[in-house]
C-alpha cells in the first residue's frame, strides 16, 4: 500500500468532510487516520490515506479541490515517507497546562523551553480570551528528563511571565476521568524501564 | 486529546482545593522479631523496618515528582506490639518504643503506629502491661502512636480495660502538661478497629495482613467543599440534597482514583503489596480544608444546629459510595472525620457554644471515627473519661461500625480556656462535659458488656 498525507483548510461549512473523503474514496483510497478541528470559524483536517497503487499527489489534490469547489478548499498532498517513528523512544506522555496573562510570544517561549529538553509536543490547544491565556498540551518527555525538574523549571519560567505552568503525568487524568481500572504505567512505552503492575 | 474541561477540573483539585495524598503508610509485620532478649528483639525490629522502609522516603519523592501530587506524610504501621513484645517487662516495652521512635526518624517518617493492644474480650498480662506503660511511652517518645481496641460487635466491650484507660489518659496528660496534655493525642481507643487503617494515630498492621503493604490515606475536604459550593452557587435552581450527594460521590471518585494510582506506583517501585485506599475527609486546621465547612456550604451554617447529623450522614455515605465505585481496594475508615481541634470550623463552633459534646456524640453515630481530638477539662476524673469512652465504643459496637476516642484532659485548664496542640493537631476551646462524675459507679462495676444480639449471625 502507498500512503499519502492530505491537509485541507477552508472557512467552515456543512459538507466539507463529505466532499474531501468522497474524493479519496473515488480515487480508491482508504483513510487510515484522521484529525479534524474548527478554530475561529476555520475548518482544518489532516488525514492519512492508503492507496493500492502509486498515485500522483497533484492529481489527488486537484480532485479534492474540484469536488469541494463551492468551499474554496486549500489542499496539500504529500507522500508519506515514513516519518511516523517515535521521536521520543521510551518517553512518557504528560499534560502541560499554562494559565495566566496573555502576551505575544507566550507559546514560542514555552515551546522553546520544551524543545531545549527534547520534549515532543503531540497535541496542543491554546486560546486567548481578552487578557487571559490558556494552553493545554500533550507532550512526550524523554526518559532522561525528570518531571519534577521540568516542572520546577517551567513554574519559575512561567511566573516571570505572569503565568502558572503545570506539568502532570497523563495517568492522573486517566485515573480521574475514566472509570476503567487504575493501571500504573498505562501510557508507558512497553519497552520502557518502569514497572508495570498487573492487577 | 483530553477534554479541556476534564483537564481543568483535575487541575483545579490540586491547584486550588488542596488535593493531596495525606499519607503513604507502610504496614510491616513484626511478629517474626520476637525474642526473650530485649536487645535482640529491638535489633530485629530495626533491621526489619530498615529492610522494608529504607527506600520509602526516596520512592515517595520520586512518585510525587512524577505525578505532581503532593504526598504530605510518610508513616509506618507495625504489628500490635503487645504481641511482638509479649513476655517483656515495662523496661522492655519502653526499649521497643524507643527503637520504633529512633528507626522512624532514621527512615524519615513522622509517625509510627502499632504500639497497640487488642483487648476487646479480655487481656493478656502482656497487653495489660503495655496499656500501663502508655503514659511513659507517649510522654518520652515523639513519633510513637498507640491504639487500644476495647470493643467489637462480636466480643462486646471490655470495661476493665476502659476503666484503666481513664487513668492512663489522666497520667499521660499530666506527664505532657507543658504541651496541654498532647501525649493523649497519640492514643486512639477503638471499637471495631480496622486492621488496615493508614491514618494516625490509630494505624496498626493487623492480623491477616502480608509481610509488608502500602496503604494510602487520601483526604480532600477542600475538593469536596469546592464541588458542593460550585453546585450550590451556580445551579439554575437550588440543588436537591440528592443532587448534592451525587456531586460529592463523583468528587470522591476522582480523589480515590488519585490515591490508588499513587499507592500502586509506590508499592510497585518498592516491590511490596498494595493494600487499600482510605478515602477519609481528614481536616487540617487550615481554612478551606475542613469537614465543618462542607456542612456549612450544604446549608448548616451553625455547626451543631439540628440538621448537622443528617448533613454529615449524607456526606459520609456519598464519600463511601464514590470511593467504592472508584476502587475495589477501598478500606480503612473511609468517611468523614470530625476531629475537632484539627478542623477550624468545628473548633469555632465549639468556641461559640453551638457544638456540644452531646451533639458531637450523635454526629459520630453516622460518620467515621468518633470523638476525635477533643480537649476536655483537666480535672475530669478518670471514671468520667472511661464512661465517655464506653458511650462512644457502644455506638460502634451496636451499629457494626468503627468508633474511636481521642480525648485530651488538658491539665490546669477548664471551660473557657484554650488548648493549643500546634501544627496539624490544631487548637480548640476546652469542651465542658455535662454531668461529669455522674456515672462513676457504673464504670466501677467493671467486667464486660456482652456482645449485642446482632453479633449472632452464624
Amino acid at each position: 500500500m502507498h500512503t499519502y498525507i492530505v491537509t485541507v483548510t477552508a472557512a467552515d461549512r456543512v459538507g466539507i468532510v463529505h466532499a474531501v473523503t468522497g474524493s479519496i474514496s473515488d480515487q480508491g483510497g482508504n483513510i487510515i487516520e484522521l484529525s479534524q478541528t474548527v478554530l475561529r470559524g476555520y475548518f482544518t483536517i489532516i488525514l492519512a490515506a492508503a492507496f493500492p497503487e502509486v498515485i500522483d499527489p497533484r492529481a489527488l489534490r486537484d480532485a479534492i479541490v474540484a469536488r469541494g469547489e463551492r468551499f474554496d478548499l486549500k489542499v496539500a498532498v504529500l507522500p508519506d515517507e515514513g516519518h511516523h517513528v517515535d521521536p521520543v523512544p521510551g518517553g512518557d506522555r504528560f499534560i502541560l497546562t499554562v494559565l495566566g496573562q496573555d502576551s505575544p510570544g507566550n507559546i514560542y517561549r514555552i515551546a522553546g523551553k520544551l524543545a531545549d529538553r527534547g520534549v515532543n509536543i503531540v497535541d496542543l490547544h491554546a486560546r486567548s480570551d481578552g487578557p487571559n491565556f490558556r494552553l493545554i498540551m500533550e507532550a512526550f518527555l524523554p526518559p532522561q528528563v525528570k518531571p519534577a525538574e521540568l516542572r520546577s523549571d517551567l513554574e519559575q519560567f512561567g511566573a516571570g511571565l505572569g503565568m502558572e505552568v503545570f506539568v502532570q503525568h497523563e495517568d492522573i487524568f486517566l485515573a480521574t476521568n475514566e472509570p476503567r481500572p487504575v493501571r500504573v504505567g498505562s501510557s508507558r512505552n512497553p519497552e520502557g524501564s518502569d514497572v508495570v503492575v498487573p492487577h | 486529546m483530553y477534554r479541556t474541561e476534564d483537564v481543568l477540573t483535575t487541575l483545579g483539585m490540586v491547584r486550588q482545593h488542596k488535593l493531596d495524598v495525606r499519607t503513604v503508610t507502610m504496614g510491616v509485620d513484626l511478629q517474626s522479631c520476637g525474642s526473650p532478649d530485649v536487645s535482640i528483639l529491638c535489633d530485629r525490629i530495626r533491621a526489619r523496618l530498615l529492610h522494608y522502609a529504607g527506600r520509602l522516603r526516596e520512592v515517595c519523592q520520586e512518585v510525587q515528582g512524577r505525578y505532581g501530587i503532593p504526598i504530605v506524610n510518610r508513616r509506618i504501621a507495625v504489628s500490635p506490639i503487645a504481641g511482638v513484645a509479649a513476655g517483656h517487662d515495662t523496661e522492655g516495652l519502653i526499649a521497643v518504643a524507643r527503637t520504633l521512635d529512633a528507626t522512624a526518624a532514621e527512615v524519615g517518617v513522622d509517625l509510627v503506629g502499632g504500639f497497640t493492644a487488642q483487648v476487646q474480650k479480655g487481656w493478656t498480662e502482656a497487653e495489660k502491661r503495655l496499656i500501663e506503660a502508655l503514659p511513659l511511652v507517649l510522654s518520652t517518645t515523639q513519633r510513637v502512636c498507640s491504639s487500644v481496641n476495647v470493643g467489637t460487635t462480636a466480643a462486646g466491650i471490655n470495661m476493665d480495660a476502659i476503666a484503666l484507660l481513664g487513668h492512663v489518659l489522666k497520667d499521660t496528660a499530666e506527664r505532657t502538661r507543658s504541651h496541654d496534655g498532647f501525649g493523649c493525642a497519640k492514643l486512639v481507643i477503638f471499637g471495631n478497629a480496622p486492621t488496615d487503617n493508614p491514618f494516625m494515630a490509630g494505624a496498626f498492621h493487623g492480623a491477616g495482613e502480608p509481610d509488608c503493604v502500602i496503604n494510602i490515606g487520601v483526604s480532600g475536604p477542600g475538593v469536596v467543599k469546592a464541588a458542593v459550593e460550585d453546585l450550590v452557587t451556580n445551579a439554575k435552581a437550588r440543588p436537591t440534597l440528592g443532587e448534592i450527594a451525587e456531586e460529592i460521590k463523583s468528587t470522591a471518585f476522582r480523589v480515590t482514583r488519585v490515591g490508588e494510582l499513587i499507592g500502586r506506583e509506590v508499592a510497585a517501585r518498592l516491590g511490596v503489596a498494595f493494600g487499600i485506599v482510605d478515602l477519609s475527609l481528614a481536616p487540617t486546621p487550615e481554612v478551606g480544608d475542613s469537614v465543618g465547612e462542607i456542612l456549612q456550604v450544604m446549608g448548616v451554617k451553625r455547626l451543631g444546629a439540628p440538621g448537622s447529623t443528617a448533613a454529615l450522614a449524607l456526606l459520609n455515605d456519598a464519600v463511601k459510595k464514590g470511593g467504592s465505585f472508584a476502587s475495589s481496594s477501598v478500606g480503612g475508615l473511609s468517611g468523614a472525620f470530625v476531629a475537632v481541634s484539627e478542623d477550624a470550623a468545628l473548633a469555632d463552633a465549639v468556641a461559640c457554644g453551638d457544638l456540644t459534646l452531646a451533639k458531637l456524640e450523635a454526629m459520630t453515630a453516622v460518620c467515621s471515627v468518633g470523638l476525635d481530638m477533643i480537649a476536655v477539662p483537666g480535672d475530669t476524673d478518670a471514671e468520667t473519661l472511661a464512661a465517655l469512652i464506653a458511650d462512644e465504643v457502644a455506638i460502634g459496637v451496636i451499629n457494626h461500625k468503627t468508633t474511636a476516642v481521642r480525648v485530651i484532659p488538658v491539665p490546669g485548664k477548664g471551660p473557657g480556656d484554650r488548648a493549643v496542640f500546634g501544627g496539624l493537631f490544631g487548637e480548640m476551646d476546652i469542651l465542658p462535659i455535662h454531668a461529669a462524675g455522674g456515672s462513676t459507679a457504673f464504670v466501677q462495676h467493671g467486667g464486660r458488656i456482652p456482645a449485642p444480639l446482632s453479633s449472632l449471625r452464624n
